[in-house]
């Protein structure tokens, strides 16, 4: 499987905590509580206002303007804070999404390619995606009840507890007592919350690779079986979701019967204390008024006490990535490396096998070396590492004498250009898919299109460069996008250039001429090819051979013939069809 | 057939007509709904009565200081706040229950949906937008059904109580006071379209940037090695930005309702309280009757409140449930025609597969394929040769009947491929795709994928079937045999082994007619010599279709057809192929 990268059950440093999240937005965040409570606030004024009327109309002493300014004032004042309130909370929200999607992208940006690997790339979807949905949820609606729904437990706790403290304390008890029953059911809630994120991971790999195994699913007729597949994740969702929705349905009904035991006990003590005069009816009816001003608040948390187990579990999911050790590394020399490759006793281990055992060879600059084998050899692995996208196990990559890691990440990349086996097409213009990197200049480009023998293909195209090539590459031939992969490579101005079996979907034709080109429009380039044809590499200046990971043999064609059997097994296998390709070089 | 998800204008769907349609995956719920209705109104009735009660027993045993009545009225409340607990209980997991079996169907609808799609409706969409339509728009409807429903139909069931108090104790008043709620009733039909409207664009969003991350994450290589992180950075920063945008204003949009909702209700107080104090001065009304009418008004407007956060919610739920419609709007166009009658067929066709006249256009209108005329007869080998972009795979796909020809017709063993059921035709015809595809999981799993009969044998049977068909030799070249792991993304196993893998599940199944379409390109040429020794094991009757550049791979074939330019010619033999390779203009 995937090469373990070593921070796997390594803890996140800090535990996460989502208030630190919100600091940066201290300054919204209060204006976001301003609002809320003032328009709250005024809430309570307009009763007053409506209670002053009656009483001044009952006094006889009544204005009907004075009323209606009065309360219009209060009405719009209550509009213009609650608008504002709604708008900073989706500022609020908005932005903190927005923020935590750069970080973590910014954050995945300068991770190594075995961390995306290992990690995987649909959890990582997930994670920029719906996880944070569930932080923006947890601002934009949770933050502001909670906070002013404190306010009201606190506020009437005092009032109540001023009144009689011994009913108030008789009542108080239903706060932890509720609190209690938070703390354990979301306890629970939360340990599923994760699960649940865990499932959703699971369908989006079901869906990805029945998209991007659509074809194959068509040819086999494998749909039945890619459906039930779909329902295994599916229904593993369905019984968490129910899971979670059971413990609510335990959580929100004692929340809301330990609040009514609150009017219980004022109606049993409280009446009690009236029968045997400790107690005065007026503040008997106050404390049933307060308690019910006491009890919507911890309803409202408790609606909200979802959103925040939500949160948390998916924000936790994003701390770890956040807070994961940074596996890209970069060195200090900045110096382009000239070319002269140096491989010293490399291996590189997949588990407990190793793809590359004790490899070492030479590559002089401008020379032209090539690497044969048959599948599974290490091949790619090879060009792997010389990219740094691997590292080695043991053994060390030398560029001018200096080990790889000493370069800096920029000057080593714009030297090497790489071709990788497998077509990666970008949805974007064609321009954009083979200047992929922003230094490349138009000349540049253009020579590189001519080289890889795009030129005509482009001229069949209505918007030429401009095209948009679609998703995955589905409206181009695999040669085409072989060659739109050479000539992103091209663009750069490699000095170095890593070919992975770029030939195996170009016709026999194309190939040479493709080569010949490289050869005469790039002459000091230092090349690497992979490949399995040895007619096309038989005039390089070495010739590598692969087998399990091991070096069998590595010198000139010629040598190779007259030394090594395996190598002429190879070129026996490919011997009959020779002739053609010999007499191609005579075209 | 267009199977783009954005390309045609918006069709206006009335919210009435969508509903219906998602209440069809509510309709075996219809039982737990009525019985959650039932609940839910039992619950209402507790919550009106226990304030009865409580202020019942004030009024009559504390005031007259029976202490026993108190206690007697305790118990009682006791007992309805028990009830309460477990009705409460029970409606809650009751539509939880719902909302989760809904999403689970709604789900597997959309899913569902895909896989009867054909291959052409993947070329045109992007996998991170289906994601999200599959995961996050699904979530959103069941979002208000499973947790707004309850509280909507409770409001709806308090507002019309009170509305009834309201008329009945002073019409003109009630009228007076409930005439914001017109004004409110008006304000949110105009503006629901508008607000579903931001919505669904931000969804879209939502979408793009699913797509953005999807395609830079599985090509991460690429951006490595291209040194372009901030190339990914940058692309992510714009889906981010476009997305926050959107988000803003569906956000800006939802927010709108709960103040002017809250406005409404404020101006209702004050018309009450203006013309209440007209009519008590006109001698119409009480000081009493006022004040309990303002508190009847309150409990109209406060469940309206609740109403317009809930509406939102629903507004977001319909946008999303468009989408989702969207998806399940769409018909395959491969659809199987009914077998001709058997006189109709001529007795035992000579050829395997036969294209007439047939030509082929992708919907961007351009034709690859110009009136193509191939018979492959049994048993006999075929190589298609020609330049990249020729039309070999396009060819290739419609024997497989990935896609249907424009014009013309394709016909499998004398009948139209369209009439053969899809098991029929993927038991008679193989395609081993150009790029191989792995399901993550063993190399076992991926071999006897979707076939149930090689998924019942045990793994001696297997192991004796694989050997059976000289495959043993291939597995070999994998370490831990059939029991190897390997990844659909990422390069677990390189692409030489995963077309080796490729190969043994297409030759297993033991196909009539196999199309390899650059099957063995990343294979060395030692290993290929292998694969056709295998081919060449194949029943006698087995007919090979061989897409290839390398010349050895098609030296054996009995015939070589040259495709260039959407034009498929007979080359006779292999030294005619070759001119033709070399030597003809191409147009690629």
């Amino acid at each position: 499987m995937n090469k373990k990268t070593g921070q796997e059950g390594t803890p996140p440093p800090a535990k996460p905590n989502m208030l630190v999240l919100l600091k940066p937005y201290s300054r919204m965040l209060f204006m976001l509580l301003l609002f809320a409570l003032l328009s709250n606030g005024l809430n309570l004024v307009l009763p007053k206002i409506i209670a002053n009327s009656i009483d001044n109309y009952t006094a006889g002493h009544w204005s009907f303007r004075d009323i209606i300014l009065e309360f219009s004032v209060a009405t719009l004042l209550i509009f213009v804070f609650t608008y504002l309130q709604s708008i900073v909370q989706t500022f609020a929200s908005e932005r903190v999404a927005r923020d935590l999607r750069t970080s973590l992208s910014a954050k995945i940006s300068r991770q190594s390619y075995a961390y995306i690997q290992q990690v995987n790339p649909n959890k990582l979807l997930t994670n920029l995606t719906s996880d944070i949905d569930s932080v923006k949820m947890f601002v934009s609606q949770a933050i502001v009840s909670i906070v002013s729904s404190a306010v009201i437990i606190i506020g009437a706790s005092v009032l109540l507890l001023s009144v009689n403290w011994k009913l108030g304390l008789a009542v108080l008890t239903i706060i932890p007592l509720i609190g209690v029953s938070f703390f354990v059911v979301l306890k629970k809630v939360k340990a599923l919350f994760v699960k649940s994120r865990e499932v959703v991971d699971w369908l989006n790999k079901v869906i990805n690779e029945s998209i991007l195994g659509a074809a194959l699913i068509r040819v086999l007729n494998s749909q039945q079986p890619e459906y039930e597949k779909f329902i295994g994740a599916s229904t593993r969702a369905r019984d968490l979701g129910i899971s979670i929705v059971k413990l609510f349905a335990t959580l929100i009904p004692i929340i809301v019967f330990v609040s009514n035991m609150a009017i219980l006990t004022i109606l049993a003590l409280g009446g009690h204390f009236v029968i045997n005069g400790s107690m005065t009816l007026g503040d008997f009816a106050a404390f049933n008024s307060y308690v019910a001003i006491l009890i919507f608040p911890i309803l409202v948390i408790g609606f909200m006490s979802n959103v925040i187990a939500q949160a948390s579990a998916a924000y936790q999911r994003v701390h770890v990535v956040l807070h994961a050790p940074e596996t890209a590394e970069t060195g200090a020399l900045s110096v382009p490396p000239h070319g002269n490759i140096r491989l010293e006793g490399i291996t590189v281990r997949y588990g407990e096998k190793a793809a590359l055992h004790n490899v070492s060879f030479d590559i002089p600059a401008g020379s032209r070396t090539a690497v044969i084998g048959p599948t599974a050899a290490g091949k790619t692995q090879l060009l792997y590492l010389l990219t740094g996208l691997l590292q080695p196990d043991e053994g060390i990559v030398l560029y001018d004498g200096r080990p790889i890691a000493d370069y800096n990440r920029e000057s080593l990349l714009q030297q090497t250009g790489m071709v990788f086996q497998d077509s990666i097409i970008f949805n974007m213009t064609l321009r954009e898919n083979i200047a992929f990197n922003t230094r490349v200049t138009d000349e540049a480009m253009d020579k590189a299109i001519t080289t890889a023998e795009l030129k005509d293909f482009i001229h069949t195209l209505p918007q030429g460069l401009d095209t948009v090539v679609s998703e995955r590459g589905t409206s181009l031939s695999g040669g085409q996008k072989q060659r739109i992969m050479l000539a992103r490579a091209l663009a750069i101005r490699p000095g170095i250039l890593l070919l992975d079996d770029f030939t195996a979907r170009v016709d026999p034709h194309t190939e040479r001429k493709i080569l010949q080109q490289v050869q005469n429009n790039y002459p000091d380039l230092t090349l690497l090819s992979v490949t399995q044809k040895i007619s096309s590499v038989e005039q390089y200046d070495q010739i590598i051979l692969l087998m399990e990971g091991e070096l069998i043999a590595a010198g000139t064609h010629t040598e190779l013939m007259q030394r090594c059997p395996e190598y002429v097994q190879i070129y026996n296998s490919q011997r009959s069809t020779s002739y053609y390709e010999a007499g191609q070089a005579t075209v | 057939m267009d199977y783009n998800l954005y390309s045609q204008a918006e069709e206006k769907t009335s919210t009435r007509a969508a509903l219906n349609k998602l209440l069809h995956f509510m309709a075996e719920e219809k039982k737990n709904l009525f019985l959650a209705m039932g609940i839910i109104m039992i619950n209402s009735g507790i919550n009106l009565l226990a304030p009865f009660l409580l202020g019942y027993t004030i009024d009559h045993y504390v005031q007259t200081k029976q202490y026993s009545g108190v206690l007697t009225f305790s118990a009682l409340l006791l007992g309805l706040y028990l009830i309460g607990l477990a009705t409460r209980y029970w409606q809650t997991q009751l539509m939880g229950g719902v909302g989760q079996r809904m999403l689970f169907s709604l789900r597997n609808a959309v899913f569902g949906k895909l896989q009867e799609l054909p291959v052409a409706f993947f070329n045109q969409n992007k996998a991170g937008d289906l994601i999200s339509r599959i995961n996050n728009d699904t979530d959103k409807v069941n979002q208000f059904f499973s947790q707004s429903l309850v509280q909507f139909i409770d409001s709806i069931f308090i507002m019309l109580g009170a509305g009834i108090f309201l008329l009945s104790i002073n019409t003109e008043l009630g009228a007076a006071s409930l005439g914001p709620a017109l004004l409110l009733l008006i304000f949110t039909k105009v503006i629901s379209p508008w607000v579903k409207r931001k919505n669904a664009a931000s969804m879209k969003s939502t979408g793009g940037l699913s797509s953005e991350i999807q395609e830079s994450l599985n090509n991460f290589k690429v951006i490595i090695a291209f040194n372009r992180r901030d190339y990914f950075r940058q692309r992510f920063d714009e889906a981010n930005r476009d997305n926050y945008r959107s988000a803003l204003g569906a956000g800006l949009a939802n927010n709108l309702f709960m103040p002017v909702f809250t406005f409404c209700a404020n101006i209702a107080q004050l018309v009450v309280l203006a013309f209440g104090i007209y009519l008590i001065a006109a001698g119409h009304f009480t000081i009493g009757l006022l004040i309990s009418f303002l508190a009847y008004v309150n409990s109209f407007y406060m469940p309206l409140r609740q109403l317009a956060a809930l509406w939102a919610n629903f507004q977001i739920a319909m946008a999303a449930w468009d989408r989702i419609s969207r998806i399940l709007s769409f018909r395959t166009d491969l659809l199987t025609l009914p077998a001709p009658a058997a006189a109709a067929l001529p007795e035992a066709p000579a050829s395997l597969l036969r294209f007439e006249d047939v030509s082929f256009r992708y919907p961007d209108g351009k034709e690859v394929l110009h009136h193509i005329n191939l018979d492959l007869k049994p048993g006999k080998t075929y190589a298609l040769v020609g330049p990249t972009g020729g039309g070999k795979t396009t060819t290739a796909s419609l024997i497989a009947r990935l896609y249907d020809p424009t014009e013309g017709e394709v016909l499998l063993a004398g009948k139209d491929i369209r009439s053969y059921t899809p098991e029929e035709r993927s038991a008679k015809i193989g395609f081993i795709l150009q790029d191989p595809f792995l399901f993550t999981g063993t190399l076992r799993d991926n071999i006897v994928y979707g076939d149930a009969q090689l998924e019942s044998l045990s793994r001696e049977q297997l192991e004796a079937v694989i050997a059976g068909a000289g495959l043993s030799h291939l597995l070999e070249r994998f370490e831990k045999g059939l029991d190897t792991e390997v990844a659909a993304t990422g390069d677990s196993i390189s692409l030489g082994q995963k077309q080796l893998i490729a190969f043994i599940r297409a030759v297993l199944r033991r196909p009539e007619l196999l199309i390899l379409d650059e099957a063995t390109a990343n294979i060395d040429t030692v290993t290929e010599q292998l694969l056709e020794d295998i081919l060449q094991q194949l029943p006698a009757e087995t007919t090979r279709v061989i897409i290839a550049h390398r010349l050895n791979t098609i030296e054996n074939a009995d015939e070589i057809y040259f495709v260039n330019a959407g034009n498929v010619v007979n080359a006779g033999s292999l030294d005619h192929a070759m001119h033709m390779l070399l030597h003809d203009k191409r147009e690629s």
